[in-house]
């Protein structure tokens, strides 16, 4: 039932001029779930429109199962409700007219089904959902997780081909949505269903995703698994977007294959990862997660002394402000005690598979 | 400290009292007044109250008269087929306005409204002028390009089709917000689950604006139920009677039956009422669209070259309620005979002059009844406004006790149509000695008393949108009430005020159902002169008048315009169309 999505070179230009969607390639496998991850505005939410139909897409290709349903340079135009597509939209959409069976039935009644196979598969659905007992409520009456759990329903009581959702926990209180993101992923799998997902939650992202793309202006930055993406970050723009908080100016003196090393402004040297091929002399920065700076001497490269500028204690963490190599880098240490004061000379520790360096944007 | 708590509480009790004391005179009193006439033969204002004699009589005499049925049953029909052709036009209107690329969509919404400007009485005299059987210009036309088809607008389906053209406009304001505010992924939802985009429109966007359809038509029921105008000027040549011009016909005789006329005016304001407990139900119940503080971009439905014909339909409407009959009056109003042989005739230049202005000034009466109403209007304006902000105040604003009392009785009004309320009100004053009955302040209380609640929503709505706290921080400075609403509260709402006072003076030129009964030689005003040409069969000179009338109202209702450029507009254009 589930299909394989490939989009290919994808461009939607709106009227005001400025591409929200720009050159996005990606393909997710048959029963993957993918998660587009960004900053409101990147394009995400219009990409997924494009998937939908609700959106044209300028240029590009969308197919499912090698099916075109988008390419706009052959003149193909699948409409959205001839995609079998399912999709769960932020604000639920769940009819207000209609009870939770007869939301989750609605889509079944175009299809051709006798009454004994519609009523099962909405059994089914219900079921998945955990929401067998509340069938018959109108849908006003149901909370807000509840709400979203009927879309989820009536978004895959058809066995669609691909499932879309479109920031579907945002609209939902903290706790809820926690409980709500583990319950979805497990949801989504049972079904084996493909499934595209956008979000701008990281942490909704990395427990949801199989893979996780990062969009900015438009642009897709990296496809990758959530730990590749975390361990890995393609440039700048990812590596500062997932939480390096640290950015330094250096300078590229060595470079072997994925490793080199760089010349920070007070001189010295520092062993790092770098993606792409930059040119020895190249400007470049420098970018550390706050967790993986350590402090404290582990022996081996990267060890440097460091002085504390500021402490920011956190009750279950203290991230700390260090001033070292020529600019001010955060180390972030857990525990409910912070071991250092403002002041102090501490030992800082950077592992060089974890810190890594990008040539500089112009 | 007990003066300091007792005298505030005194106070206001004095105040809400006051305020139940003025209502009961204007609404309670002549509503009171016209059942018991309903119920006796005599006036007991007149007769004294030891002659009045209880009895169902007259509504038996009344239940049992044919030309009752038929006047019943004409009402329900015309208004049940004037408000289907309403909900048609209003809703593909809202539809094309709101959600497809039809173009000049801001134009066709904008023109689309000025029906609701029209007096009914205009309306009606210029369909008159177009559709009679015989002599109709557009029966001439078809006459002089062979076409055997003739249009008759002196028929029930006349009177639906102007009421259908002219209150579409209500239907559209209600349908088009629903239509506006409604979360657009509902519908995308249907697309994505397989539903067509005709399937969609039935079984999600109409459903989901269901409670917007239905008060809107309601609404356009319950105004076409009280209006006398077109039924006047269409019905009246066929000899078709309906509620409201029956009960005139009743009072005209000689001598009038009045006690009958008031039975009658019972059962139409019975009608009424339930019609309008009932859209307050809708409204108040469940209202699907989802607020969710959110502006939503409204879903434009590409048409394609379909937009040509949605476009088409729009000119062909706007054509029909709004360049016709202006054409008809310009013609009628210009032409020295408005007898027209053929189409040539028609643009043969030396046919038109002034001459019907002319005979139309040089009656005395027009003069005078223009300055009447104009009397009038100020008169309404400033005492209806005076006792809509109290009245909107006291309820939105303060704690001070019976205040639902005073909202309730204020909006009572809602339910009596015009003709209603001059019959309660010629019934209630007629005999009452101080003289009030001749002058023009009868004319405006009932106009106040009827326009009341259309003027307390406009101020209460810009009441609302002052902050409580502004007024609370002038109490900490040391301010008492009456203080903070001179100088915060007042000088805020001032757009709103000026507003409704403008709106009350521009009904109050409309009015003409209680105008009817109210008015005395001395007191004329336009809209009974100008039925008064039409039904003298002049309809040059009331083609020329109702051109004077309608420029009268499109100066004034460009100058609110001007003035309250940023007060609830849209309260007030749904009003002005209620009066007639």
């Amino acid at each position: 039932m589930s299909a394989e999505l490939a989009i290919r070179d994808l461009e939607k230009v709106f009227s005001t001029g400025k591409p929200a969607v720009d050159g996005v390639s990606f393909t997710i496998a048959k029963g993957e779930i993918v998660v587009l991850l960004g900053p409101s505005g990147c394009g995400k939410t219009t990409t997924l429109r494009c998937v939908a139909g609700l959106e044209h897409p300028t240029a590009g290709e969308i197919s499912l199962d090698g099916d075109l349903v988008s390419a706009p340079a052959k003149g193909i135009l699948t409409p959205p409700r001839a995609r079998n597509i399912g999709m769960v939209f932020q604000s639920y959409a769940v009819w207000p007219h209609m009870t939770v069976r007869q939301n989750v039935t609605y889509p079944l009644r175009t299809r051709g089904m006798t009454r004994a196979a519609m009523t099962a598969a909405v059994a089914e659905a219900l079921d998945l959902v955990d929401l067998a007992a509340y069938a018959d409520r109108p849908v006003t009456q149901l909370s807000g997780g509840q709400m979203q759990r009927v879309a989820l329903a009536r978004s895959m009581v058809y066995a669609p081909r691909l499932l879309l959702l479109d920031e579907p926990l945002s609209n939902l209180d903290a706790q809820l949505r926690l409980r709500l993101r583990d319950d979805l992923r497990r949801i989504i799998k049972r079904t084996g269903l493909t499934a595209l997902y956008v979000t701008h939650d990281q942490q909704e992202a990395v427990v949801l995703g199989d893979r996780i793309g990062v969009m900015q202006d438009g642009k897709l930055r990296q496809m990758a698994t959530p730990a590749d993406l975390y361990n890995r970050p393609a440039d700048q723009f990812v590596a500062e977007f997932t939480g390096a908080a640290s950015m330094l100016p250096c300078r590229l003196v060595r470079r072997e294959g994925e490793f080199g090393s760089v010349e920070m402004a007070d001189g010295r040297r520092v062993e790092a990862w770098m993606p792409g091929a930059p040119a020895i002399g190249a400007a470049m920065v420098l970018a550390i997660r706050p967790e993986n700076a350590l402090l404290g001497a582990a022996g081996g490269p990267n060890c440097f002394t460091a002085r504390v500028t500021s402490l920011r204690y956190q009750g279950t963490q203290t991230i700390y402000e260090l001033d070292a190599l020529g600019g001010r880098i955060e180390a972030l240490e857990l525990g409910t005690a912070a071991r250092h004061a403002e002041g102090a000379e501490v030992s800082l520790t950077l592992p060089p598979a974890l810190t890594w360096a990008y040539a500089s944007l112009p | 400290m007990s003066i300091a708590t007792t005298s505030p509480r005194l106070f206001s009790r004095a105040w809400s009292a006051l305020l139940l004391v003025i209502l009961a005179f204007l609404i309670i009193y002549p509503t009171g007044m016209l059942l018991l006439g309903a119920l006796t033969d005599a006036n007991p204002v007149i007769d004294g109250f030891a002659n009045m004699q209880l009895s169902l009589g007259n509504f038996a005499t009344v239940l049992a008269n044919p030309t009752v049925h038929a006047a019943l049953g004409n009402s329900l029909l015309a208004c049940t087929g004037g408000t289907l052709l309403a909900v048609v036009i209003g809703l593909f209107f809202a539809w094309i306005v709101v959600r497809t690329d039809t173009p000049m969509r801001g134009f066709i919404a904008a023109t689309g409204m000025l029906p609701l400007f029209v007096p009914p009485l205009v309306a009606g005299v210029a369909w008159a002028i177009l559709g009679s059987p015989k002599t109709g210009l557009l029966n001439t036309v078809l006459a002089s390009m062979g076409i055997g088809f003739r249009f008759n607008l002196y028929s029930l389906s006349g009177i639906i089709f102007v009421f259908g053209m002219y209150y579409a406009p209500y239907v559209y304001m209600f349908t088009a917000s629903a239509l506006r505010n409604m979360d657009p992924s509902l519908e995308e939802a249907a697309e994505i689950s397989g539903a067509s985009a005709f399937r969609t429109m039935f079984t999600i966007t109409f459903p989901l604006i269901l409670p917007a359809i239905v008060s809107g038509m309601l609404l356009s029921f319950i105004v076409m139920l009280g209006i006398y105008g077109v039924p006047a000027t269409l019905g009246a040549p066929a000899n078709i009677p309906v509620l409201t011009t029956y009960i005139f016909q009743l009072t005209s005789w000689s001598p009038p039956r009045y006690g009958t006329a008031a039975s009658v005016a019972m059962i139409l304001m019975v009608v009424t009422g339930a019609l309008v407990v009932i859209q307050q139900k809708v409204l108040s119940g469940r209202s699907y669209v989802t607020v969710a503080g959110k502006a939503f971009r409204p879903r434009t439905l590409r048409l394609g070259p379909w937009r040509w014909f949605t476009f088409a339909l729009a000119v062909i409407y706007l054509f029909v309620v709004v360049l016709l009959p202006t054409a008809a009056l310009l013609i009628g109003a210009f032409r020295k005979f408005l007898f027209i042989r053929n189409l040539e005739a028609l643009f043969d230049a030396k046919q038109y002059s002034w001459l019907h202005f002319d005979r139309l000034f040089s009656n005395p009466a027009t003069i005078d009844s223009i300055v009447n109403t104009m009397e009038v209007g100020v008169a309404t304006a400033l005492i209806g406004g005076v006792l809509a902000f109290a009245v909107g105040y006291t309820v939105a604003r303060t704690q001070a006790p019976w205040r639902r009392a005073i909202d309730v009785i204020a909006t009572v009004p809602v339910a009596i149509p015009g003709l209603v309320i001059g019959v309660a009100y010629l019934w209630a004053w007629i005999g009452l000695p101080g003289g009030f009955y001749g002058t023009i302040w009868i004319l405006a209380l009932a106009f106040v008393a009827r326009f009341l609640p259309d003027t307390v929503k406009v101020l209460t709505s810009s009441l609302m949108q002052i902050h409580r706290e502004l007024e609370e921080a002038a109490w900490l400075c040391g301010r008492g009430t009456l203080s903070t609403i001179a100088t915060i509260t007042l000088p805020l709402a001032r757009p709103g005020v000026i507003a409704a006072m403008t709106l009350l003076f521009v009904l109050s030129i409309r009015e003409l159902g209680s105008s009817l009964f109210l008015y005395s030689s001395q007191t004329m005003v336009m809209a009974v002169h100008l039925l008064g040409y039409y039904e003298g069969g002049n309809f040059s000179v009331t083609a020329a008048f109702s051109l004077v009338q309608m420029v009268l109202l499109a100066v004034l209702i460009g100058l609110t315009n001007l003035a309250t450029r940023s007060s609830a507009p849209s309260d007030a254009v749904g009003s002005v169309g209620r009066a007639g």
